[in-house]
């Protein structure tokens, strides 16, 4: 496969450049195999696959929990595969990522977790409180701010999880499985909120099993399977494409 | 936004750490250094109070001489005793002279001789102290050669031998506080690095987190080094505070010293002072070991 020349006009908006990307555990086992993704500011996409197929590796490359085995990968147009320690924190304060297992901190109150990227930022309390507050109230947790997570239910942890993702205003926002654990009704308002962030110019990956969702919202499909990852049509353009 | 979930209402306006408290580990840990820091507060104690010995024994010692008189004949020491003291009246240097009663004599020689009563013919040595300035002090021969001449009995002891043997034992217990002081130090930095690794490894997933949301390795080391800080802060505190009791208590209860050569135990301010840097010590000491064991774990590791 052959691999375009980037160029700085070409990757200034561009959020995550991958090419020819492959990657392998120890054991050998590929999955990813020479995988092309581009997005730039403002692209949906949904990310489907069969269970294990690798979705949640996916995102973890591009969160830089883990490296490509080889390939060339950008993210907001630096080369992050062999990135050093101290340049990685900067690009992850520019993503923001809700967890498939949520991975909030037991012993923080939920209005803690949603604060910690500020924190780490070395921000004042006063300087985040409101937005935090905001964005506990809004998604339905107003009246838990104190609550740890060990007496939340799955849901509200996973609405946790979304704040805490969208608590700094990131460029680029994954989410694996975000209406995984809560009720239509809950799930229906996250994903409202992930596409007005979208519409906003805040690139976004939704990892989900959830067929109805990814029907319902007409945006492009990443689908992986067998290490390969595809670009598909919305799927509600192929359905209408199809009743026409 | 409802009133009953304002900010200033619900929330604790102290921020939990991130790192969870070092739990189980934090009491034991904080015993540790407490004990630490009480060994080594009764170490620099003793150090202080050497040196503080040493530093009278020889000042009492090198500012003055002794010149005794000895002979079978009591009527002639008597004479010579009296020309030493003529001489040393006027001799350049010599602030005051002092000639020592024969009771004090015989009460110099009790450890020898017991406190039975001596006939008072048994000839008894004149000892004559002379105060001298420190002039003097450095070059003792025209003294000695007037003396010389003076009394032939008499014989001047400048103190050196046991100025040089006080000197010396004050500076091997001085050296073995040091030594102690030293180890105290390194087994604190070695206790920390030890729980720094345990408490890493307890909270790795926390940590993961921490770094996902994009924390830096220095930031992460801050947390753990506030954390050790305190801990380093208040073991030494408790130790130092303990050392201060059994010493304060000691020393009101009158324990004492060998007569001749241990120094009492005094607490005075310049001791507290002292003592109150312990703790200091021990917290840096523990708050640099965690910092540098932190740093270079989250350096080797990929996260």
């Amino acid at each position: 496969m052959s691999t375009p020349p980037f160029s700085p006009a070409m990757a200034a908006n561009k959020i995550i450049e991958m090419r020819d990307v492959t990657l392998s555990y120890d054991e050998g086992a590929e999955v990813l195999r020479q995988a092309d993704l581009v997005m730039r500011e403002g692209d949906f996409r949904f990310l489907t696959g069969p269970s294990g197929a690798g979705k949640t590796t996916l995102l973890k490359l591009i969160y830089l929990a883990l490296k490509p085995t080889s390939g060339t990968l950008k993210i907001f147009g630096e080369e992050v595969s062999d990135l050093n320690g101290k340049r990685r924190p900067d690009i992850r304060r520019r993503i923001g990522v809700v967890f498939q297992e949520f991975r909030l901190l037991d012993h923080l109150t939920a209005y803690e977790n949603v604060a910690l990227p500020m924190r780490v930022m070395g921000l004042k309390d006063q300087d985040y409180r409101a937005d935090v507050m905001e964005l506990l109230s809004w998604v339905g947790l107003g009246d838990r701010v104190t609550a740890k997570p060990p007496v939340l239910s799955g849901g509200q942890k996973q609405r946790v999880a979304l704040a805490r993702a969208l608590v700094s205003k990131p460029d680029l926002i994954l989410a694996d499985e975000p209406t995984g654990n809560v009720d239509p009704e809950m799930g229906g308002k996250i994903m409202q909120l992930l596409l007005e962030l979208n519409r906003l110019g805040t690139a976004v990956i939704v990892a989900t099993h959830d067929f109805h969702v990814v029907r319902r919202i007409p945006k492009k499909i990443l689908r992986l399977k067998e290490g390969h990852l595809t670009l598909h049509q919305p799927l509600a353009e192929l359905q209408g494409a199809a009743n026409t | 936004m409802s009133e009953d979930t304002s900010p200033s209402l619900v929330l604790p306006r102290r921020q939990t750490p991130l790192l969870p408290e070092a739990g189980a580990a934090g009491a034991p840990l904080m015993t540790v250094l407490a004990v630490l820091a009480f060994i080594a507060s009764l170490a620099l104690a003793g150090y202080l109070m050497v040196s503080r010995a040493a530093s009278e024994w020889t000042g009492d010692l090198s500012g003055t001489i002794t010149v005794q008189v000895r002979g079978a004949a009591p009527d002639i020491v008597d004479q010579q005793a009296i020309r030493v003291m003529t001489l040393l009246d006027g001799f350049p240097g010599v602030v005051s002279a002092t000639r020592m009663s024969r009771a004090e004599t015989l009460e110099l020689l009790e450890p020898w001789i017991g406190q039975s009563n001596l006939s008072a013919d048994i000839p008894v040595p004149v000892n004559i102290t002379a105060e001298i300035s420190p002039a003097l002090r450095q070059d003792l021969s025209d003294l000695r050669t007037a003396i010389a001449g003076t009394a032939p009995l008499a014989s001047l002891d400048d103190h050196g031998v046991w100025n040089d043997r006080l000197v010396r034992a004050a500076g091997k217990a001085q050296s073995l506080a040091f030594i102690i002081l030293a180890m105290i130090t390194f087994a604190t930095a070695s206790v920390i690095v030890f729980a720094a690794r345990a408490g890493l490894a307890a909270n790795r997933s926390t940590v993961e987190v921490m770094h996902l949301v994009g924390a830096t390795d220095k930031f992460i080391a801050d947390q753990v080094q506030k954390r050790y800080f305190s801990l380093g802060l208040r073991g030494g505190a408790i130790g130092a505070g303990l050392a201060a009791v059994l010493l304060f208590l000691m020393a009101r209860l009158g324990v004492k010293g060998d007569d001749v050569f241990l120094p009492d135990i005094q607490l005075d301010s310049a001791m507290l002072g002292w003592l109150s840097l312990v703790p200091l010590v021990i917290c840096a000491t523990a708050s640099i070991a965690a910092r540098v064991t932190v740093r270079r774990i989250l350096a080797s590791d990929i996260h």
